[in-house]
C-alpha cells in the first residue's frame, strides 16, 4: 500500500453560508492524480485547503504526513500553480521566477540558475527577458508552472494548468506533466475537462457540489462521458477556415458549428479525434494562429447529473 | 510494499528578516510603479508646485509674504509648509493609503498566493511589504521636501543656516512615515474597511484628541511627532490656537521612545494578524 501524499479527513469548508467542501474524506496516492469536476464543484477549495491557503472549517488536512495550515516549512516540498491569471506584470518572467525562488532560501546565483532551468523546462527561456504583461495566455500559464516547479518540489499541485492554452501548448504541457510523473514527482492536477485529465493520468478524483463522488480509474467515467457531446471553443485568427477544415474531414462526429467574434464553437461526439486533429492543424501552421482552446463544462455537468441521480 | 516518497535533504528556510528583505526585493518596484504612486506624486507634487510658484512671484516682486507690514523670510515659510503640507497631511495620508493596502493590494490582485505558498512566515511577507512602503514613500516624499527647501529658503534666508532644520525635518518625516505605516499596516491586517478606519483615525481621532487637554493626546502619533518639529507650530485655525494654549510637549527622548514602541508593537501585531488570518480570494 502506498503512503498517501494528501489525506483529508471529514473536511468541510464554509464561506459564510455557502459550502465549498462538504465532509470530504480522501487519500491521494503518490503519482499523478486528476481532480475532475465542473466549475463551482469545489476543486479550487480543495486545492486551497491542501496548499494551506485556507483552513478547514471542520476536519484535518495532512500533506506529506504533516498538517499544512500554518506550516510554511512544507512549501519546500510543494509547488503550487494557481488558477488565477495574476502576475507582477512589470517583471520579466526570469525576474519573477528568480525572485520567488529566492523566498525558498536560494542565493542570488542559485536562484538565477534554478529559474533558468525551470523556464527552459516549460519552453519559455526565449521569452524569459520579456515582461510578463506582454506574454500570451499560454506563456502566462507556463511561467506560472515554472514558478511552481522552480524549487524542484516533491509534490506539484496544478489548478487548471491547461486553461486557455493553445493546442500545441496543451500538448507540451500534458507531456511535461506526464514526464514529471514518470520522474517520480507526485502531481495533483485539476480540470473540468475529462479529456485533459485522461491524457495525463488514469487516476482521478471526481468532485461535484463539494463532495468526492468517485475515486479511481478514469475509464469508467470515460464511457459515461462519451455519450454526451463535447463543446469546444476555439479562438483563432481565421475561425471560418478552421470550421471548413472540420467540415471537410468530418467523420460523422461533428454535431454543430457556431461562430462568435474571432472564434468558432464546435460540438463533437469524439473529443479525442477532435483535439488530435486540431493539434495537427495548429502544428501545420496552414490555418493561421489558433490562439485559445477552451471547453465549457456542459457535457461534464451532464455526466455529474447522471452520476448523482 | 511501501512506496514512500524518497526523503531529500530539506534546505534551511531563510530567517524572518531575510525573508522580509526578499519580499521587499520582489515587491518594491511593483509598489513604486503602481497606480497608488500617481496619487502619492499628486499629494507631494502640490507643495512643490506651490513653492515654485511662490518663488517665481517673489522673484517678480509680488508682495505675497507681507504679514502686518513684516515680510516673512524663506525659512519661516518652509517651516510652515512642513507643518501644513507634510506633517498634517502628506505623512498621515500616505500612511493610510499605503499602510492599509500592504496585503490588501496583493489579495485584490490575487498575487498573494505566490507569496503565501513559499516556505516563509506570512508575517515576513507583511514586514517585507512594509519595507517596500518605506522605500517608496521615502523615495517620493523626501526629495520633494528638498525641492521645497531649495525653492523657498533662499528667499531672505540662507540655505546653509537652515540646513540643520532640513535634516531634522527629513528625519522627522521619515519617522512619521514609519510609525503611521506600522499603525495602518495593523489596521489593514486586522479590520475590514481599513481605509475608512484609517481616515477616521487621522482626521477624526487625532485632531480631536490633540485639541483637548488631558492624557488622550498621548494615544495619538501626531502628539509625539509634533514635539520633534524644529519650527514653531502655526496658529492658522481655531483648533491650532486651542492646541497652542493647552500644548504640553514631551521631550525628544520621550517622543522617540514612544514612537519606537508604537512602531514595533503595531508592526508585530500586524504580522501576527496576517499570520493567523485566512485570505479568501474572490473567484
Amino acid at each position: 500500500m502506498s503512503t498517501p501524499i494528501v489525506v483529508a479527513e471529514h473536511v468541510s469548508k464554509w464561506y459564510g453560508q455557502v459550502i465549498g467542501l462538504n465532509d470530504v474524506t480522501v487519500s491521494v496516492p503518490p503519482g499523478v492524480t486528476g481532480l475532475l469536476g465542473p466549475n463551482g464543484a469545489g476543486k479550487s477549495t480543495f486545492m486551497k485547503l491542501i496548499t494551506g491557503q485556507l483552513r478547514p472549517s471542520k476536519g484535518d488536512v495532512k500533506v506529506l504526513g504533516e498538517p499544512i495550515w500554518r506550516n510554511p516549512h512544507l512549501y519546500f516540498q510543494i509547488g503550487f500553480c494557481p488558477e488565477q491569471d495574476s502576475f507582477y506584470e512589470r517583471m520579466t518572467g526570469l525576474e519573477w521566477v528568480r525572485a520567488l525562488v529566492r523566498l525558498n532560501g536560494l542565493s542570488e546565483k542559485d536562484a538565477d540558475e534554478a529559474a533558468r532551468r525551470a523556464l527552459t523546462s516549460v519552453d519559455l527561456m526565449e521569452a524569459a527577458n520579456k515582461k510578463i504583461g506582454a506574454y500570451s495566455k499560454g506563456m502566462r500559464q507556463r511561467v506560472k508552472m515554472a514558478q511552481a516547479l522552480v524549487h524542484d518540489p516533491q509534490l506539484l499541485i496544478l489548478d487548471e494548468p491547461l486553461s486557455g492554452m493553445d493546442p500545441i501548448g496543451r500538448r507540451k504541457t500534458i507531456r511535461l506533466i506526464r514526464d514529471w510523473g514518470r520522474a517520480g514527482k507526485s502531481i495533483i492536477v485539476s480540470s473540468h475537462i475529462l479529456h485533459e485529465i485522461e491524457s495525463m493520468t488514469s487516476n482521478i478524483l471526481l468532485i461535484n457540489n463539494g463532495r468526492i463522488l468517485a475515486e479511481g480509474d478514469v475509464h469508467q467515467i470515460r464511457d459515461l462521458i462519451d455519450e454526451h457531446p463535447h463543446t469546444v471553443y476555439v479562438r483563432a485568427e481565421d475561425p471560418r477556415r478552421i470550421a471548413r477544415e472540420f467540415i471537410n474531414v468530418d467523420t460523422g462526429d461533428l454535431r454543430s458549428l457556431k461562430f462568435e467574434e474571432g472564434a468558432v464553437i464546435v460540438e463533437t461526439a469524439k473529443p479525442d479525434a477532435f483535439y488530435a486533429h486540431l493539434t495537427t492543424m495548429a502544428a501545420s501552421g496552414d490555418f493561421g494562429a489558433i490562439e485559445e482552446v477552451t471547453s465549457p463544462d456542459d457535457n461534464l455537468q451532464a455526466v455529474f447529473q447522471y452520476l448523482v441521480k | 510494499m511501501t512506496n514512500a516518497p524518497a526523503q531529500r535533504p530539506i534546505p534551511r528556510a531563510p530567517g524572518f528578516l531575510a525573508s522580509a528583505l526578499r519580499v521587499f526585493d520582489l515587491s518594491v518596484s511593483e509598489m513604486l510603479w503602481s497606480r497608488r504612486t500617481i496619487f502619492m506624486a499628486l499629494v507631494v507634487g502640490a507643495p512643490v508646485l506651490i513653492s515654485v510658484v511662490l518663488r517665481l512671484l517673489d522673484t517678480l516682486g509680488a508682495p505675497i509674504f507681507r504679514v502686518n507690514g513684516t515680510t516673512m523670510a524663506g525659512p519661516a515659510i518652509f517651516g510652515l509648509m512642513i507643518w501644513v503640507f507634510y506633517l498634517r497631511f502628506t505623512v498621515p495620508v500616505l500612511g493610510v493609503f499605503y499602510g492599509t493596502s500592504l496585503i490588501a493590494d496583493e489579495v485584490e490582485d490575487k498575487t498573494i498566493t505566490y507569496l503565501f505558498t513559499r516556505p516563509i512566515p506570512k508575517g515576513a511577507v507583511l514586514v517585507g511589504k512594509y519595507f517596500a512602503y518605506l522605500a517608496c514613500t521615502f523615495f517620493v516624499v523626501l526629495p520633494s521636501v528638498v525641492i521645497v527647501y531649495l525653492a523657498i529658503v533662499p528667499m531672505r534666508g540662507s540655505l546653509g543656516a537652515s540646513f540643520l532644520d532640513l535634516v531634522k525635518d527629513l528625519a522627522l518625516l521619515s519617522v512619521g512615515l514609519a510609525v503611521y505605516g506600522a499603525v495602518f499596516a495593523f489596521i489593514g491586517a486586522k479590520f475590514k474597511r481599513p481605509l475608512l478606519i484609517g481616515l477616521i483615525f487621522i482626521f477624526g481621532w487625532e485632531q480631536a484628541a490633540l485639541a483637548f487637554p488631558g492624557y488622550l493626546k498621548k494615544f495619538t502619533v501626531a502628539y509625539y511627532l509634533q514635539s520633534m518639529v524644529p519650527h514653531a507650530m502655526p496658529n492658522d485655525t481655531v483648533v491650532s490656537l486651542i492646541q497652542g494654549i493647552f500644548r504640553e510637549t514631551p521631550s525628544l527622548t520621550e517622543s522617540l521612545i514612544w514612537l519606537a514602541v508604537i512602531l514595533v508593537v503595531f508592526l508585530w501585531a500586524a504580522a501576527v494578524s496576517v499570520e493567523r488570518k485566512e485570505y479568501v480570494l474572490e473567484q
